[in-house]
């Protein structure tokens, strides 16, 4: 009852003649209702500095100059008194902490009760509100028209109209977010079949594009179910998530009024923040049925009206738009490209980037470095297997060098420098150009035994420069760019915490990038995708592993290895041809003579 | 892992018509990586290794039946503790990867191998002495096999034969765990400055399997329901059951949290495991259930709750889970009831 009390002193609650009042004022203003009556409040706009004689005159200039509807905004919320002081007191804490204001105010931004407290000393406005004229409904139009005020009829009129359409508007996002919320019910706990077939929907790797489109209702089910998982996960990585963020708020001006294509939207966090940086128009696309959580959280934040869901694959939605100025995307996936959206983004940008725009993020590089943990590899390789309780299970090992695994891998058993070996710059890079092979060069740091297998990670880099002119994809246009090298340029062997530093070492704020890597400091739940070398390639013959002269048996003392030895090599990058979705990597080492292949699926 | 059992099954299913690539991919290593954590889950394979192989004299000569093989390393076990012998029933892929094994160690002629349903398949013998099954699930229901031991043991256990294990307990204890919560149900309220709350909803109905320290606990644990292997039916497990937790000390309980242990009581020496916050680590972890408000309890006081279980009509591998509780205090300001739902699926 304590709030109740609370604002029935603010509505008694009348300004003090003297606006220079000490901290007593609100005792004293008790008694000053007789005596202030006849003096002009100064009404202080709501969103500049200007000031007006009455609030209605100040709300008709907020409407002009800033396009703020205050009436409008009070009546889509339906606000009684105590709505609209809290919505006036909500607006000049936005104003006085720099925030913009724009006229989506929900309901929830004004339901804190600490929006009855002014925020302004002695707020005219929150008196003037008593000048308002009453929530219009349309009988009271009609009545209107009687009076004798045409002026006042003609406007209510107008506003009428408007608020109509507002009104509309505002029926049609709470159709979209009843319908969406009704089949979410439906589906959750109505549809689900017992179809176990529905647990074949996977959500290996990101669960964002590539999910098997079957007809089947349950797939909802689990996929949605699957699908808030993931999400904790990804949004979880404050790596990840904090990188999107701190771009594209510390650079709010390349976002102020621009439309922003969000590709792979999720739960639509970064097109909340696009719409928060200003962005006029966010598209946010996933052919997900996480998107209708996305548009749940969209309308709560107030951002119906900025972002626009699409549910559909990238390539099939129909933009509303013929160009966007800004690309987001989060869609990279274990060693970059497994599962990847990549190829959705780049037949997006080509479609839709205007030239000049922006992709978020710019650049990714990719590493590989050998690794040695002959621990590990006795508690997880095959000799694990060799001995389950006394029982030989070597059976279960079968294909154990034949998968990338996707862990977690301490720095402190890399045992050589990484290298890196692939730099895409999202401007020009092509889908041909995702399966390469490319060299790699690392020496080793320590003594080892053997090169137990190769690590693979990747740095994601946030330039806030687009390239100067139309992006030239050919290798002509690599000299274009290098031509004009600014300061945010990312170089092929640009290492994200190093790139992130201005040349005096300190953080330039204008850039982002992480890594992935073990050395980075926090773990991202991309992890490290571990190639385990075959200790039996040189004994198999006629086999796909096998040396390249085909008939030398590599013993182990050939294996061992001394620190500053190098170890040298391609990486290839290629498409599983039984499976479009996996991905298969190759490595050669010792200098070319042996070579394996590994597969993600 | 259960869920895997699911997996696998489903992978089987698909097998049949699955183009040869597909098989591949389900024979991948990854594929049954599940199962090197359940091997490695040295609590689970060491009290079933334990209960078998030190107990010769009752698996001498005897014809034992595995239901959901896995790998067969109970199998393994068993004709290790001398059974005549061994019928491993799984419908998963993994089979596959038994046959292998058991003939890698020479025990072919010892244990037969069988891919399918229980429901479907004939067994080699009418009657088996003894069912060995490892079939909890997390929860110890959730998508668990003991519907399926429980048809076995209908069909063809012999009379006075027996099963290992042969008891399951159900316990709850109340915990403090409100930064867990914040982080867990909290998150969605704030996300990077969004209310994400449609999310929050679906976190508070879904149970978090995950593991509790023991100091969270501020309650007594009670333990909820026992089965009995030799008498229980499918009927049973769908269950309402009343119970008490005595509250141990001054504290806000947060959530409940549930764990299961296991007896087999037919060894020469009882052998128990548990798979409770007080113990050693096991890949069914525990299971927390947040309740929607937060209690606020004092010593010696008792929160009275109801634990409600059952397949869900739709999917009967879903589970539907109530807890009702109810704090009776001499202070009304802390007096609190309430119902919460929750859905494993």
């Amino acid at each position: 009852m304590a709030t109740s009390s609370k604002s029935d002193k603010l509505v008694n609650d009348n300004p003090p003649s003297d606006s220079e009042s000490d901290d007593s004022r609100d005792e004293e203003g008790w008694n000053d209702v007789e005596e202030d009556e006849e003096e002009t409040p100064e009404v202080i706009s709501l969103l500049d500095d200007r000031v007006f004689p009455d609030v209605i005159s100040m709300l008709a200039h907020c409407k002009e100059k800033h396009r703020f509807d205050f009436l409008g905004v009070r009546q889509r919320l339906q606000l009684d008194f105590h709505g609209c002081v809290k919505l006036v007191n909500f607006i000049r804490q936005r104003v006085h902490e720099g925030l913009p204001v724009s006229e989506d105010i929900s309901l929830a931004d004004i339901r804190d009760d600490a929006y009855l407290k002014p925020v302004l000393d002695d707020d005219a406005v929150i008196i003037g509100l008593y000048d308002l004229p009453e929530l219009p409904p349309p009988e009271a139009i009609l009545a209107a028209q009687s009076s004798d005020n045409a002026a006042l009829v003609s406007d209510l009129l107008k506003r009428n109209t408007e608020l109509q359409e507002q009104l509309a508007s505002v029926m049609l996002q709470h159709e979209n977010y009843r319908a969406a919320v009704s089949k979410t019910l439906d589906e959750r706990w109505g549809e689900a079949g017992a179809d176990d077939n529905a647990k074949q929907v996977t959500n290996k790797g990101k669960g964002k594009d590539g999910v098997e489109e079957k007809e089947d209702e349950s797939k909802y089910y689990w996929e949605s179910y699957a699908g808030v998982d993931i999400h904790e996960t990804m949004l979880k990585d404050t790596v990840r998530t904090d990188a999107y963020r701190d771009f594209i708020y510390n650079n709010k001006h390349l976002f102020t009024g621009k439309t922003v294509l969000d590709i792979g939207c999720g739960t639509g966090i970064l097109s909340m923040f696009c719409a928060r940086a200003g962005a006029s128009r966010v598209l946010a696309v996933d052919a997900s049925d996480i998107i209708f959580k996305a548009r749940e959280n969209i309308y709560r934040a107030g951002l119906s009206d900025t972002i626009t869901t699409l549910h559909g694959k990238m390539e099939e939605v129909t933009l509303p738009v013929d160009q966007v100025d800004i690309i987001v995307s989060e869609w990279m996936g274990y060693c970059l490209l497994f599962e990847a959206m990549l190829p959705s983004v780049l037949y997006a940008r080509d479609k839709y980037l205007a030239p000049g725009g922006l992709m978020v993020p710019s650049h990714t590089n990719m590493w590989v470095a050998p690794v040695s943990d002959p621990v590990w590899v006795s508690e997880n390789g095959e000799t694990f297997w060799a001995d389950v309780y006394g029982f030989d299970m070597g059976a279960m090992a079968k294909g154990i060098y034949d998968e990338v695994r996707v862990l977690h891998w301490p720095g402190d058993k890399v045992c050589g420098t990484p290298s890196a070996f692939k730099m895409l710059d999202l401007y020009t890079t092509t889908v041909a150009d995702l399966s390469f092979t490319a060299p790699y060069a690392s020496r080793l740091t320590q003594d080892v035994d053997a090169v137990d297998g190769f690590l693979i990670w990747f740095d994601t880099f946030f330039s806030p420069t687009a390239p100067s002119s139309t992006p030239q994809r050919t290798s002509e246009g690599q000299e274009v760019d290098a031509a004009s090298v600014d300061k945010h340029s990312v170089p092929d062997d640009a290492v994200a915490t190093e790139w992130i530093l201005d040349n005096k070492g300190k953080r330039d704020q204008d850039r982002v990038a992480f890594t992935t890597g073990p050395f980075g400091g926090a773990e991202t739940h991309w992890k490290q995708g571990l190639l385990l070398c075959d200790p039996h390639l040189g004994e198999k013959k006629g086999g796909q592993n096998v040396a390249a002269d085909g008939n030398s048996s590599i013993d182990t003392k050939q294996q061992q290895k001394k620190k500053d030895d190098d170890v040298r090599g391609e990486i290839t990058f290629s498409v599983a041809e039984d499976n479009a979705r996996a991905l298969v990597i190759k490595a050669t080492w010792d200098s070319g003579r042996t070579q394996q292949k590994w597969a993600l699926r | 892992m259960a869920s895997d059992k699911m997996d696998v099954e489903v992978a089987e299913k698909k097998l049949t018509d699955m183009a040869h690539s597909e098989q591949h991919y389900f024979n991948s290593y990854n594929h049954h990586g599940i199962h090197e954590e359940m091997l490695k889950d040295e609590v689970r394979t060491r009290s079933y290794m334990n209960a078998i192989v030190q107990n010769k004299h009752l698996f001498k000569d005897k014809v034992v039946l595995d239901v959901g093989c896995g790998t067969a390393i109970l199998s393994m076990f068993a004709v290790k503790a001398g059974a005549k012998h061994v019928i491993g029933v799984d419908m998963s892929t993994i089979i596959f990867k038994a046959k292998e094994i058991v003939k890698v160690n020479g025990m072919e002629d010892k244990i037969t191998l069988i891919q399918g349903k229980m429901e479907e398949i004939e067994l080699p013998f009418p009657k088996v002495d003894i069912i060995i099954s490892e079939w909890m699930g997390y929860f110890l229901l959730y998508e668990s096999m003991l519907d399926t031991v429980l048809y076995a043991r209908d069909k063809y256990l012999a009379k006075d034969g027996l099963i290992f294990p042969d008891k399951a307990t159900i316990f709850l204890c109340g915990i403090e765990d409100g930064d867990y919560k914040d982080e867990k149900i909290g998150f969605w309220d704030n996300v990077y400055g969004f209310d994400y709350s449609p999310l929050k909803a679906t976190a508070l109905s879904e149970p978090l399997v995950d593991t509790v320290e023991v100091k969270a606990a501020v309650t007594d644990p009670s333990s909820v329901i026992t089965l009995d292997l030799y008498t229980c039916t499918t009927a049973d497990l769908a269950f309402s059951i009343p119970f008490s937790l005595k509250c141990r000390r001054d504290d806000f309980v947060h959530a409940l949290v549930a764990w299961f242990d296991i007896d087999f009581t037919a060894c020469h020496k009882p052998i128990r495991f548990s798979t409770g916050p007080h113990t050693k680590y096991t890949h069914w972890k525990q299971t927390v259930f947040y309740l929607q408000e937060v209690l606020t309890v004092q010593q010696e006081e008792e929160i009275t709750c109801t634990l409600v279980v059952k397949p869900n009509d739709k999917n009967r591998r879903d589970l539907d889970i109530q807890i009702d509780y109810k704090l009776e205090t001499q202070d009304p300001t802390r007096q609190a009831q309430g119902s919460c739902t929750y859905k494993m699926c």
